[in-house]
């Protein structure tokens, strides 16, 4: 099949723009035909093939480099989708949600640039990985640890752009970033917060500059290219002890979060700790068919079994203690009562865990910033490797919490799919990830989870929920859900826009913000 | 102070490295241990777990295998399979990939 073309584009005018980018890059740096393939969504949903196809891709290596490609764009009219590594899998990758855009891919841009010890941070461009970050710092013995995500190759800016999560105390990424640099869709360069001041000091160190605060509006959006970042690295706390509270029963989950939410307010629960569910703990290193041969969700009695099986339950809070042991042993002290309220709750620390592969070992590399791939066993639970993340924001209340676990696991269930969740603890707000792994080579199975995707959207909104991040193709309906007062939010990103991408070039649809030319079914 | 916008950052930039730069001479072990060795390592990664599942537990591992072939390691690699996503070519080069076929496919 061709490589499509974006609307509106002739096959002349990509022709041309792909060669001015070659003079740009190098020829071996642009990508067309075959080449291009890896850029697919590896996870795919829908069942048409011609959406979300790239119609090529450009490596720069420099931000000049970028700045030359995003004018050519601008001349020739022709869209651009950024990615920072493309290794943002279960959202897309690298495809684009405008079949036809070439994909302005920043792999090659992975230079350190700095790394701070005394301060606490990182320079680093969108091509830098977790994995090279961490390397980058245990091979100098910095005293510094990352956070990282459960993707230990995705990039450290394109998650944080993204609002990704870790572990740690350090654990919401975007909270943590300090001062960008941004090429805009017309070309120029801006640097944001204490990077606009010539001869600064302090770009890394304090966030908000003077004037208005913009860096958010280069995350999840369309309206630059982030070209350099700072994140902040969380020095060394001098002690950690990773724990597990294992609750037996699935309405556990209300009292759970009901002693989550005042812990993790004072900061007794310092890190950013999850409450997992039985089947997502278990699909890490165990498949389905190791405990049930069956049709549809395990029942009761599977769960059962692996909960013993395993020692675990079924929810399970992993959380960790940092710093020397007269702090940790006095907030261990306080966590450890607060849950003995629960009927059933049992304790572990590592030393506790004499099983391997085993759940704790595992997340205590995970909470202590190490980088890892090592989660993403659970694809296999069902052997289709596919899966899309469902991640409604719930407040951190138990009557929420519940509220959430029964009507998505519900729904996941009646489709015939087991319930694999997590909840994400924020400083007051949860994010609840359910993950729906599905065999992504049926065409029956993805316009299943394309079906039970939508219901979940639209009935998380009936009730107040919205997510936060979803894949490619759900990001219009997304958008959709957060329409208050007659869809101002975008009415004022559409107008962003148009101000700072008057040729539209940049990522069209990235978050459902489309460019003036293709709104209202112009992609179509 | 300072006209030197980043005096710090220009210093420690000289000595901070750009990551293996695509083009240099690869070596297979390395590019196997920097894009394939956290699924497919030993121990309890997700991509030797299921290859013990799916193919037996003596080709498990990658590493240990003679039943490699250049042909087939380079598609899974550009097009994924199943729970692997693909690696753009960007990230993991054509010359890369070359070397670590021939380090998968060296004589054992």
């Amino acid at each position: 099949m061709a490589d499509p073309l974006p609307p509106g584009v002739t096959a002349e005018q990509m022709a041309e723009a792909l060669e001015q980018f070659r003079r740009i890059v190098g020829r071996e740096w642009v990508f067309t035909d075959e080449g291009v393939s890896s850029y697919r969504d590896p996870y795919t949903i829908t069942n048409d093939e011609n959406r979300y196809r790239a119609h090529a891709a450009v490596a720069p290596d420099s931000t000049e480099q970028v700045q030359a490609i995003v004018k050519v764009a601008n001349e020739l009219r022709v869209p651009l989708w950024v990615v920072s590594r493309g290794k943002n899998f279960a959202y897309g990758g690298a495809a684009p949600v405008l079949s036809g855009s070439v994909v302005l891919d920043l792999s090659r841009m992975n230079r350190i640039l700095e790394v701070n010890e005394k301060f606490g941070y990182a320079l680093v461009e969108p091509g830098v990985s977790y994995f090279d970050l961490y390397r980058y710092i245990e091979e100098r013995g910095l005293k510094l640890w990352l956070d990282v995500p459960d993707p230990g190759w995705g990039s450290v800016v394109g998650n944080a752009l993204d609002h990704g999560v870790g572990y740690t105390p350090y654990g919401d990424h975007f909270m943590m970033q300090c001062g960008m640099e941004v090429v805009l869709p017309t070309g120029e360069v801006v640097r944001t917060g204490m990077g606009a001041l010539p001869g600064n000091n302090t770009w890394q160190l304090f966030k908000y500059g003077f004037g208005p605060y913009v860096d958010g509006i280069f995350s999840q959006s369309n309206f630059g290219i982030v070209t350099k970042m700072g994140i902040w690295l969380m020095p060394d706390p001098g002690g950690y002890r990773p724990y597990l509270i294992t609750f037996e029963r699935e309405e556990d989950i209300e009292q759970v979060v009901e002693i989550v939410r005042p812990l993790r307010l004072n900061n007794v629960i310092q890190n950013a700790a999850t409450i997992r569910s039985l089947v997502l703990d278990a699909a890490v290193f165990t498949t389905k068919r190791q405990y049930y041969d069956g049709d549809g969700p395990i029942p009761d009695s599977v769960a059962r079994r692996i909960m013993a099986d395993q020692e675990i339950g079924m929810w399970n809070f992993c959380g960790a203690l940092y710093g020397p042991p007269p702090i940790t042993d006095a907030l261990w002290t306080v966590i450890r009562d607060s849950f003995s309220t629960i009927p059933g709750a049992k304790f572990y620390f590592l030393e506790d865990r004499n099983r391997r592969p085993d759940i704790l070992a595992h997340r205590a590399e995970t909470m202590r910033g190490i980088p890892k791939l090592t989660e993403f066993g659970f694809l296999n639970w069902n052997g289709g490797g596919g899966h899309v993340g469902f991640s409604p924001v719930s407040p951190t209340t138990g009557e929420d919490a519940i509220k959430q676990y029964r009507m998505v696991s519900r729904r996941v269930r009646e489709y015939g799919f087991d319930y694999m969740g997590l909840m994400a603890v924020g400083f007051r707000e949860l994010h609840h990830v359910t993950v729906i792994v599905y065999n992504q080579s049926d065409p029956e199975e993805r316009r299943k989870i394309d079906e039970l995707f939508t219901l979940l959207v639209r009935e998380a909104a009936a009730e107040g929920y919205g997510e936060y991040r979803t894949h490619i193709h759900y990001m219009d309906m997304i958008a959709g859900t957060y329409n208050w007062n007659d869809n101002a939010l975008m009415k004022m990103h559409e107008r962003i826009k148009d101000a700072l991408d008057p040729n539209g070039i940049l990522s069209p649809g990235k978050s459902g913000i489309w460019p003036k030319h293709l709104r209202d079914g112009g992609a179509a | 102070m300072k006209p030197a916008v980043r005096t710090t950052i220009a210093a420690v930039s000289l000595l901070a490295a750009a990551l293996p730069a695509a083009g240099a001479e690869p070596d297979g072990k390395e590019v196997f241990d920097r894009h394939c060795i956290h699924c497919h390592g030993p121990g309890s990664e997700p991509g030797t777990l299921q290859l013990a599942r799916t193919r037996g537990q003596e080709r498990a591992l990658l590493t240990e295998r003679s039943d490699l072939v250049p042909e087939y390691i380079e598609a899974v690699v550009r097009n994924g399979l199943k729970a692997m996503p693909a690696f753009v070519p960007s990230d993991l080069t054509d010359v890369q990939l070359e070397a670590l076929v021939q380090y998968l496919t060296a004589p054992r």
